[in-house]
């Protein structure tokens, strides 16, 4: 068992034994989902504090011994009322939160507007603001415009295609991803048991990538937890989503509807490279060479350090 | 009317014999009893399902559920998957259609609904007894859905309680066990749906003269508004099972998306009763509590009207959030905004009940008897379950958390740990009244600590599994889980322990069968049930009971 | 106490054999049916006799139990407080059946409004249903299917139902006015018209452009308004068993709540009707420029 997890690349994100929270965030989805989700969890902890202390206090407080005489009051106008409103404002608080983390990231963005937003608040010198700015999204990968993916759900593995890469007969770059080891065989391949594929799907770092989802039998749904998204893929619908992965390494994630017999065999497997990688990748893979351009991208999370979202964990 | 009295006069003085008194009943105490014991076996059956998932996943890989099943190495793998998912599948049925619901609505409504609104019987006295045989029947269907074949790996339906197509059509599932699982739920379906009317029309046409409705105890509330909920709910949901039949046998595209139908259709008919159907589940168990917490502390319930509307609103407010289940199938934004804004309002009524018990609590001079030993731990691990399904409630999370582990212990919070725990302790408050014996209380409270510890082993990991990743209806998961799933496995140990302790309080009480008395709690029992004998009479008022200004609740 | 005098009026029904053995029968229907869809126990696909035998039963079981309730309430123990209850239940019992159109509702108006819309990424940002209302519907019946001009069998379908509503209506008030010719006369056509609307509506259904398999708009529109149709034949039935047993001397101008019954559930039937003709044959039609 131990084995196979350090047979992966050190920085995988991936599960952890005994975690007790979400995988660390590599995108700006992720995190913000991390900051809500840390805020909301306060809540609840202290409201579950809270009801438990009073159940405590009337346990010891007014128990037979305690106290021998009921009190037989069975009204008050204040409390009730406080206990309705608090609650709401408490919700209200939750929810001025939730709506902009949601439209966040449930939002496609519109690239020109940020390249054209970005530009703006850096001609007029505002740089504090164009800081903001940049913290949210990202003028310099919204002037490159989209990486294109779909991911096909089918029983049980996916299937990738890149519209953007094509061949000189004009066919996008697609591909079947399947898992590289299935129940407990961890003898000869590499990777996390479970979690590896053969090919996986592979991206540039600092990209917008638009993602599309479909299944071709039944539903399937497509997710990577250090992403923050999780998007379902049903047949006969084209369901999307974006994110922008600013550090190079190797995600995991797994089929997160049940789809029949192997649903828990079915991992998604990413991996974010750096531009040149990715063009290399990419080559190789148009070429037919699907071993060779699965090495190319192998080493890629020991090799460089985390960024951004890292530096905050 | 003459002629009616004599002949009513006659029915009443003799019990009807062993056979017609069990097979033919009309009488709603001994319904009442048919439902818990049927709840009983169904609950065994689906807690040994529990079992085998706990089982098999206290250790990465697949080691246990291929001893179950046929053929050797890779193909007794194969068909241990499918079996892992139609017993996860069967689980979730079973607990919630044969063991949650005939417990606290066809047991305990049953039972005590008439008796605390000083009613003689159900208005339908013949037709609560087809209630009670429709859902039989839906059991055995049931079982039988489990022995056919389903898939290609195997007996029985695989695809989970919510019965998503495509999976659930013929694309995944052409064996006859889905055929028959529909029709067990339009079974159970119509079962419920004729229990609802006669709940409604008893308590709205059968009130013991001077009981207004807002006299009217708590649990009887609790199981109106769940009857209401069932009677609007249940027939969206047969409606869709409908659907999914014709689409599987005579060739409708209602969820077909090859013929231009959507089975995102089906997941909005499910959920619109679905979401209810959680409700109805944790209702009447809400009732239960009020009165053990009012009973134990001695004190009227604090703010009865406000425990009544709050009922109410959540009933209400429980129809148009059906689709927080479904934040990852592509809706637009903007209506996941509103499913976020409406699922947190019901925070606000619930809390009023937390808030409401706490208070009755205060001030009282609180019994730590075994009823009440499960209502305080109900109100505290429902809180828990609550606040985590706030968390739910929030699109933006549920996109990281929707079908991982984190739901999983969600709705085990509010189901395993409140609604069963509202049963058990229903069952402890009320079995002196029902069976006319004793039960032991240490055993009664051995039993409910142990159950208190193990379900929190058993559930609270799943948190941590959730926020990790790990995914719904996975037979094996990536190393990485091995820890939590581990625990959780223990934490079922200990909750099995539980059960044989029941079992054996159950048997002692049978055995030494201490004769009960009319009101074995004293002046906190307020409500019209305690005036009787215990058991009650095989027909009790035949007087009606006047109820006077204050009483009732 | 048990050996007290009744002091109350409701109906403490004896003991039964109809629920059991009707759950019995529903039992052998549903497995019956799946023989018959599927195959079942090693019985081939098509075999129709577990079916009938299990639909045989459940006739037998519910008219043993009607019969056993109309003697009870001739017997006296349908007392006022009784007869309230039996009303509830009744509302409550067409309440469910309201849900239970709902959902074939809700899934045409699905399909309908979202036929296009379905397929293709952002679909409804770029399709905006609230601005569009009910123009929408053109897309639907999707392009190449021939629906039904609602103005002609259609149109008359809606008139032959309203009609039965009134002459409905007229038994009722006949009846209560003890005019027991004048009911039975309003009755039974009520029925003749009841039958009339399904003969159409069969008739109707021979000739539609579009099959129940293998289209969804044949899906949707034969679901719902089949199932409509059941719920005539049902309701027609009911009033024939009102007709004999007002031929037979049953029933009162006080006490006909069997009767009552058939009215509402025959109103009910007639205003899901209105829904269907207005939303499954009108609407598309006119979407569609007429
Ligand atoms: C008894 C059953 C029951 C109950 C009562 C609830 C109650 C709630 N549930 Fe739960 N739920 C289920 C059973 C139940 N649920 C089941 C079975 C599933 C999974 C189905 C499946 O997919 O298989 C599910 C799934 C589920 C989801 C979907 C998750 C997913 O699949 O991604 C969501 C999302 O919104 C949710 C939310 C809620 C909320 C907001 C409540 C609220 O009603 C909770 C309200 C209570 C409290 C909040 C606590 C007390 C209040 C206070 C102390 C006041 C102060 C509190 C605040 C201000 C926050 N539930
Ligand atoms: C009421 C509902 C209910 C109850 C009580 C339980 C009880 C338990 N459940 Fe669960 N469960 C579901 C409803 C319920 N469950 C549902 C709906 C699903 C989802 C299925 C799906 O994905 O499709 C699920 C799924 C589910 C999973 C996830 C499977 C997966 O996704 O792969 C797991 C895993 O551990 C689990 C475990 C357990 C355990 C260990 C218990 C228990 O063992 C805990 C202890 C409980 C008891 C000991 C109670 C025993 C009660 C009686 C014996 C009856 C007593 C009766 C009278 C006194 C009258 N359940
Ligand atoms: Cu694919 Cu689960
Ligand atoms: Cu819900």
């Amino acid at each position: 068992m131990c084995a196979a997890i350090l047979a992966g690349p050190a920085l995988a994100e991936q599960p952890q034994n005994g975690a007790l929270g979400m995988q660390p965030a590599a995108t700006r989805i992720a995190e913000r989902i991390h900051q809500f989700h840390g805020f909301v969890l306060v809540i609840i902890t202290i409201i579950t504090i809270f009801v438990l202390g009073l159940l405590l206090w009337v346990i010891i407080r007014h128990n037979k011994k305690a106290n021998p005489q009921p009190r037989k009051f069975s009204h008050n106008t204040l409390v009730e009322v406080v206990w309705t409103v608090v609650p709401a404002l408490i919700l209200v608080a939750i929810a001025s939160q939730s709506f902009p983390n949601l439209f966040y990231q449930d939002v496609v963005p519109n690239l020109e507007q940020i390249t054209s937003k970005g530009k703006q608040l850096q001609a007029d010198g505002k740089t504090a603001a164009y800081n903001r700015y940049t913290k949210n999204y990202f003028p310099e990968a919204a002037e490159k415009g989209f990486v294109n993916i779909k991911a096909q759900g089918n029983q049980w593995n996916w299937t990738y295609t890149y519209p953007d890469i094509v061949d000189d007969a004009g066919y996008p770059l697609e591909f079947v991803s399947n898992p590289l080891q299935v129940g407990l065989s961890t003898d000869s391949k590499v990777g996390p048991r479970n979690l590896a594929v053969d090919y996986p799907m592979v991206i540039p770092v600092g990209r917008y990538v638009r993602y599309y989802t479909a299944a071709a039998d039944v539903i399937h749904s497509w997710t990577v937890p250090a992403f923050g998204v999780k998007t379902d893929a049903i047949p006969g619908r084209l369901n999307e989503g974006w994110f922008l992965v600013d550090r190079p390494g190797v995600y995991y994630g797994q089929c997160s509807e049940l789809c029949g017999v192997n649903h828990a065999y079915m991992p998604i497997e990413v991996r974010v490279v750096s531009e040149e990688e990715y063009a290399r990748w990419a080559e190789l893979m148009l070429a037919g060479d699907y071993d060779a351009a699965a090495a190319s991208v192998r080493q890629v999370a020991s090799t460089e350090q985390a960024t951004k979202f890292a530096a905050k964990q | 009317m003459d002629e009616v009295a004599l002949d009513h006069h006659d029915a009443h003085d003799h019990k009807p014999g062993f056979f017609k008194r069990w097979l033919f009943s009309t009488n709603h105490k001994d319904i009442g009893t048919l439902y818990l014991i049927f709840a009983l076996i169904a609950g065994i059956v689906g807690y040994t399902l529990s079992g085998l998932i706990r089982w098999e996943l206290a250790e990465p890989g697949i080691g246990v559920l291929t001893q179950f099943v046929a053929g050797e190495g890779d193909v007794a793998i194969q068909n241990a998957k499918h079996f892992y998912n139609a017993v996860i599948t069967y689980h979730g049925l079973i607990m919630i259609f044969f063991m949650v619901m005939p417990a606290l609505i066809g047991g305990f409504g049953n039972w005590f609904v008439p008796l605390m609104i000083g009613a003689p019987d159900m208005a339908f006295p013949r037709m609560n007894n087809i209630s009670f045989w429709l859902t039989a029947a839906a059991f055995v269907l049931a079982c039988v859905s489990m022995m056919v074949p389903g898939g290609s790996a195997g007996n029985g339906f695989a695809g989970g309680w919510v019965l998503y197509p495509p999976l659930s059509s013929t694309t995944g599932h052409p064996g006859p066990a889905m055929d028959v699982l529909i029709l067990s739920l339009h079974t159970a379906g119509i079962a419920s749906i004729l229990g609802a009317i006669n709940f409604i029309v008893t308590i709205l046409n059968m009130r013991a003269p001077g009981m207004t409705l807002h006299k009217m105890p708590l649990f009887a509330w609790g199981v109106l508004v769940t009857a209401v909920l069932l009677l609007l709910s249940l027939p969206v949901l047969a409606a869709a099972l409908t659907m999914l039949l014709t689409d599987r046998n005579f060739g409708s595209q209602f969820f077909n998306p090859a013929g231009g139908g959507d089975p995102v259709m089906f997941q909005h008919l499910f959920w619109f009763f679905g979401h209810p159907e959680v409700y109805i589940m944790i209702l009447p168990a809400f009732g239960i509590i009020s009165h053990i917490v009012s009973t134990f502390s001695k004190k009227p319930i604090f703010g009865y009207l406000g425990m009544a509307y709050a009922m109410v609103s959540i009933g209400v407010i429980g129809f148009v959030v059906w689709a927080h289940h479904m934040y990852t199938v592509g809706m637009n934004v903007d209506l996941k905004a509103y499913f976020v804004a409406a699922t947190m309002v019901i925070a606000v009524p619930t809390g009023i009940k937390i808030f409401s018990w706490i208070a009755t609590m205060w001030g009282g001079s609180i019994e730590f008897k075994v009823p009440m030993l499960w209502a305080i731990g109900f109100i505290f691990l429902f809180t828990v379950g609550g606040v985590t399904g706030v968390v739910l409630a929030n699109a933006g999370i549920d996109h990281a958390l929707h079908d991982t582990y984190y739901v999983v212990a969600h709705f085990h919070y509010v189901l395993s740990l409140g609604a069963v725990f509202g049963l058990f302790a229903g069952w402890y408050y009320w079995f002196e009244k029902m069976f006319g014996i004793k039960y032991n209380g240490f055993i009664g409270g051995l039993h409910f600590w142990l159950m208190f510890i193990g379900s929190n082993v058993l559930f609270f990991p799943q948190h941590f599994l959730g926020l990790q990743g790990m995914p719904r209806r996975y037979i094996d998961y990536a190393d990485g889980f091995a820890t939590w799933h581990h625990v959780s496995s223990i934490g079922y140990a200990i909750t099995l322990v539980a059960t044989l302790v029941f079992f054996v309080g159950l048997a002692e009480a049978l055995i030494r069968r201490r004769k009960g008395v009319a009101n074995p709690w004293g002046e906190g029992a307020t409500t019209l049930e305690w005036t009787l004998s215990s058991p009650p009479p095989f027909h009790q008022y035949n007087e009606l009971p006047h109820v006077t200004a204050k009483g009732g609740h | 106490m048990a050996h007290d005098e009744v002091k109350h009026d409701y109906h403490l029904v004896n003991p039964s054999p109809w629920p059991l053995l009707g759950s019995m029968s529903v039992v052998v229907t549903a497995l019956g049916g799946v023989t018959f869809m599927k195959g079942l126990f090693g019985l081939e696909k098509g075999t129709w006799w577990l079916l009938a035998l299990g639909l045989a039963m459940v006739a037998w079981v519910m008219f043993g139990w009607w019969r056993e309730v109309i003697k009870e309430g001739r017997h006296g123990d349908h007392t006022p407080v009784v007869m309230i209850g039996l009303r509830y239940g009744m509302i409550l019992f067409i309440a469910s059946e309201v849900m239970f159109f709902a959902g074939w509702f809700w899934s045409f108006f699905e399909f309908a409004i979202f036929n296009s819309a379905r397929v293709g990424p952002n679909w409804d940002a770029a399709n905006p249903l609230f601005a569009e209302g009910l123009s929408r519907f053109r897309d639907w019946p999707p392009v190449g299917v021939e629906t039904f001009d609602p103005f002609h069998l259609p149109l008359m379908n809606t008139l032959i139902l309203l009609l039965s509503g009134t002459t409905v209506t007229w038994a009722h008030h006949a009846l209560q006015h003890d005019d027991r010719s004048g009911a039975k006369l309003g009755l039974l056509l009520t029925i003749l018209l009841g039958m009339m609307f399904t003969c159409l509506q069969v008739f109707e259904y021979q000739h539609a452009q579009f099959t129940f398999d293998g289209t969804l708009y044949g899906s949707a529109f034969f679901m719902a308004t089949g199932f409509h149709g059941a719920h005539v034949v049902i309701g027609t039935l009911f009033l024939i068993v009102c007709l004999l047993r007002l031929m037979a001397g049953n029933m009162s101008a006080e006490k006909h709540l069997g009767f009552e019954f058939a009215a509402w559930y025959w109103h009910f039937v007639d205003v899901v009707w209105i829904f269907l003709f207005a939303f499954v044959y009108v609407v598309p039609f006119l979407a569609h420029g007429g």
